[in-house]
């Protein structure tokens, strides 16, 4: 595995490296290098098998962050490739024609995250949230509660107590 | 259409007399996967009603409720979560950020009703059938933690740079260290019950957090005038109860407060705690003693805008803390720092003064609305076992007071302290100090009845203590200082089997078989320290109550049966500081509506 990631490093200018646990490698590079190391992995080094592609969103640096996972079946390893791209411009460039259920993956990224994926097929087509309006839910921003609040029966919170509050009423109810 | 196509359907029934493929309902036995996270289970004596998981709860699907039978005592709340699962999304947070361990999720997962109340239950109090399942989401072992248990170390001088002298040992947090231990506080407030001036701790610790020092600053002002001091010397009770503690390293609660009253300078006080102008009232109050408690009735009294006088019986002010507490523990800059905004608003301070000597009693009444008096233990106790006469034996507070006034002490070769509190500590360690100073070595001993496990002293104090090379020594009950031809030789003890009886009362037992011989020079007492009420003339004595151990009866605001006069400190409560410190707190508060209900009449 070593030195498929000194080939990558060297043909990509970046630095992947294994990581915990055993038999996984990360790397990092820029949205435009995606699609050339895929491809690379999958035709030059035998990574044959997409597993996944999520989506982190990391409001706080105004970014969201991509994973894509792939499998060398022969050699027992995986490899996650990170892309990070700019919140406010929430576009990435699809890689369906390596495999194509990453269309499927894509799909389900534009409904839950509002990431695009211009020309990945029926990327605009609701994937779980038919008629759905407003933020997509898996934006951090997306506020969950109200929403249910405002879209199903409520429920009133059980009345509690505040362990500060009470102990003071059982333990000295009469200081100041 | 022709005749199949009519035909074709009804083929379907020859189905009817194969297996189904399904599971039959209703549902029966099908257990859920080992980490399935299905209903919650609570191990109620565990449990601290710490409320951790209700706060986490995003659906706010915890509530903490009273529970018939569940006490609400020193660091448990007495509530217990209640969940409502048609809130719950099993997210499983509620049992990660746990505290105690006590709360888990078992693995079943089925319950059907059709009374949506019935779904709200109490895990542990309410009984279910999952309550003893093994299986179910329990916090991961490894590498997942969603508290942080351990506590940031704080700095220290080594014992090697620190037994000659007595400069302070304890540094200090700094800004990043502050905010990283503030960060661990979950916010609980279940050692509010148990600080006995009931601070608001989580609140200044929030304050740390968000670096707003002054906002905390104020908070500790609120229950608390002498924060420099507390910050360094309290006994710090709340953190034996912090709900940290329970899985690691309880809250650095001393030293957090400390790291907000050291970032505020002295000439600032004033300004944050917004006491610029206070409005002054006519009545005059007379305080005795510049104690803990004496200040701090100081201060509130002063802040509702009384004329205060403090009668200080010694050249300085502070009581203990200056005179009692050693300055490698209480630096007297930062003592000052404290005592010096009392003084700066306005109160008055008469030095070398002593009530019932210099000014009587009966003075006071006269000339003052109100009287309190907080006049501390300061008459050290003796062992009273033949020897004790001798002048090579001391008492510890003696001495303690004389290094403070830097009046020449005697440091002989081989020092004996008998004694394990603090006070112990404290003279144990400073003779220490002295002996390297003068000799370049340290002989001292400290024994004490108490064995090695109920030693009185902090047990920082006497690990410690050891790392400068005094010996301590536990476990002996002193029987006789040997004198030969005038000269003290030692101590002769016998080994003390246990200490109290089932009662708790003191009834200590020996072993006279089992006995050893400490050689010594000199011989300091430290068993204790007793009130000198003497100054109290009988006219008034007569006038006031006693409880059944002996102690003068006061009210819950410290008011005497002689109404004008109120007691509190050491002679009251504790001994330590900050009890001292709330006694002050609650008489200036009693001593106000006191005088305001005298206005009236």
């Amino acid at each position: 595995m070593k030195e498929i990631l000194e080939r990558i490093n060297q043909q990509f200018n970046c630095s992947a490296h294994e990581h915990q646990p055993e038999n996984l490698s990360w790397v990092q590079l820029d949205k435009k290098q995606l699609v050339p190391l895929l491809s690379y992995l999958k035709h030059t080094e035998n990574f044959s098998h997409f597993v996944l592609l999520t989506a982190v969103d990391w409001i706080e640096n105004n970014e969201f962050q991509l994973n894509y996972l792939l499998t060398n079946h022969e050699l027992h390893q995986d490899i996650a490739i990170r892309v990070m791209i700019p919140r406010d411009e929430p576009e990435m460039i699809t890689a369906h024609h390596l495999w194509q259920q990453i269309a499927t993956y894509q799909r389900e990224i534009n409904e839950m995250y509002g990431i695009n994926f211009p020309n990945s097929p029926r990327v605009n087509e609701s994937f779980l949230l038919e008629g759905w309006e407003g933020i997509p839910p898996m934006r951090r921003e997306f506020d969950t509660k109200k929403y249910s609040e405002e879209t199903f029966f409520p429920r009133p919170r059980q009345e509690g107590k505040d362990p500060q509050t009470h102990m003071k009423q059982k333990l000295y109810p009469d200081e100041e | 259409m022709s005749l199949k196509h009519i035909i074709k359907p009804f083929s379907a029934w020859s189905n009817v007399f194969r297996d189904p493929v399904t599971v039959k309902d209703p549902l029966n036995d099908r257990p859920g996967a080992a980490r399935y996270r299905g209903f919650h289970q609570n191990d109620i004596e565990s449990c601290i009603g710490c409320g951790a998981c209700s706060t986490i709860c995003e659906n706010e699907a915890i509530s903490l409720v009273p529970v018939d039978g569940i006490e609400t005592k020193e660091g448990d709340s007495g509530l217990r979560p209640l969940v409502d699962y048609g809130r719950c999304c099993w997210c499983a947070l509620c049992v990660d950020v746990c505290s105690t361990e006590s709360l888990k999720l078992s693995n079943h997962y089925t319950w059907v009703g059709e009374d949506p109340e019935a779904f709200k239950f109490i895990p542990g109090v309410d009984k279910m059938p999952w309550d003893e399942e093994e299986l179910g989401w329990k916090r991961p072992e490894d590498n997942y933690e969603l508290n942080n248990f351990k506590r940031i170390s704080m700095l220290e001088l080594t014992p090697e740079a620190r037994d000659k002298s007595f400069i302070e040992i304890v540094k200090g947090y700094s800004k990043q260290e502050a905010q990283e231990e503030a960060d661990r506080c979950i916010e609980c407030g279940l050692c509010i019950s148990t600080c006995p001036a009931h601070m608001g701790i989580p609140e200044y610790i929030a304050a740390i957090r968000e670096d707003d020092i002054n906002e905390g600053f104020k908070k500790l002002y609120e229950t608390n005038p002498l924060p420099e001091i507390c910050g360094r010397i309290c006994t710090h009770k709340c953190e034996t109860v912090c709900a940290m503690g329970h899985r690691g390293d309880p809250l650095s609660i001393r030293w957090l407060k400390r790291y907000i009253a050291d970032q505020i300078e002295s000439d600032d006080y004033k300004k944050v705690l917004e006491l610029d102008s206070i409005e002054n009232k006519d009545q005059k109050v007379a305080i005795i003693g510049s104690g803990p408690a004496g200040l701090s009735a100081a201060y509130y009294l002063r802040k509702l805008g009384y004329q205060v006088k403090i009668f200080e019986a010694l050249p300085e002010a502070g009581g203990m803390m200056r005179y009692g507490i050693p300055e490698y523990r209480l630096p007297y800059d930062q003592l000052d720092k404290d005592i010096n905004l009392i003084l700066n608003l306005g109160t008055e301070i008469q030095y070398n003064t002593r009530i019932g000597k210099d000014i009587s009693m009966e003075e006071l009444q006269k000339s003052y609305d109100a009287v309190f008096a907080a006049t501390g233990l300061h008459d050290g106790r003796s062992t009273r076992i033949p020897g004790t006469d001798h002048e090579h034996v001391y008492m510890a507070a003696d001495l303690l007071r004389d290094i403070t006034s830097s009046k020449e002490i005697p440091v002989m070769e081989k020092v004996l302290v008998i004694g394990g509190g603090n006070v112990a500590m404290d003279i144990t360690r400073s003779m220490a100090r002295l002996q390297n100073q003068k000799f370049g070595r340290v002989q001292v001993i400290a024994t004490a009845l108490e064995g090695e496990e109920i030693l009185p002293a902090d047990r920082e104090e006497i690990v410690e203590a050891r790392e400068e090379q005094a010996v301590i020594n536990p476990g002996w009950g002193p029987t006789e200082i040997v004198i030969e031809d005038g000269k003290l030789k030692g101590l002769l003890v016998q080994r003390c089997l246990s200490v109290f009886d089932e009662n708790g009362g003191f009834a200590p037992k020996f072993d006279p078989e089992d006995t050893d011989f400490f050689p010594a020079d000199m011989v300091i007492e430290s068993i204790g320290q007793g009130a000198n009420l003497s100054y109290i003339p009988q006219s008034v004595k007569d006038e006031l109550e006693y409880t059944d151990r002996g102690r003068i009866k006061v009210d819950s605001h410290f008011q005497s049966s002689a109404k004008w006069l109120f007691f509190g400190g050491d002679i009251i409560e504790g001994p330590d500081v900050i009890h001292g410190i709330a006694n002050g707190h609650k008489a200036a508060i009693g001593i106000d509506q006191f005088i305001q209900e005298t206005q009236k009449k």
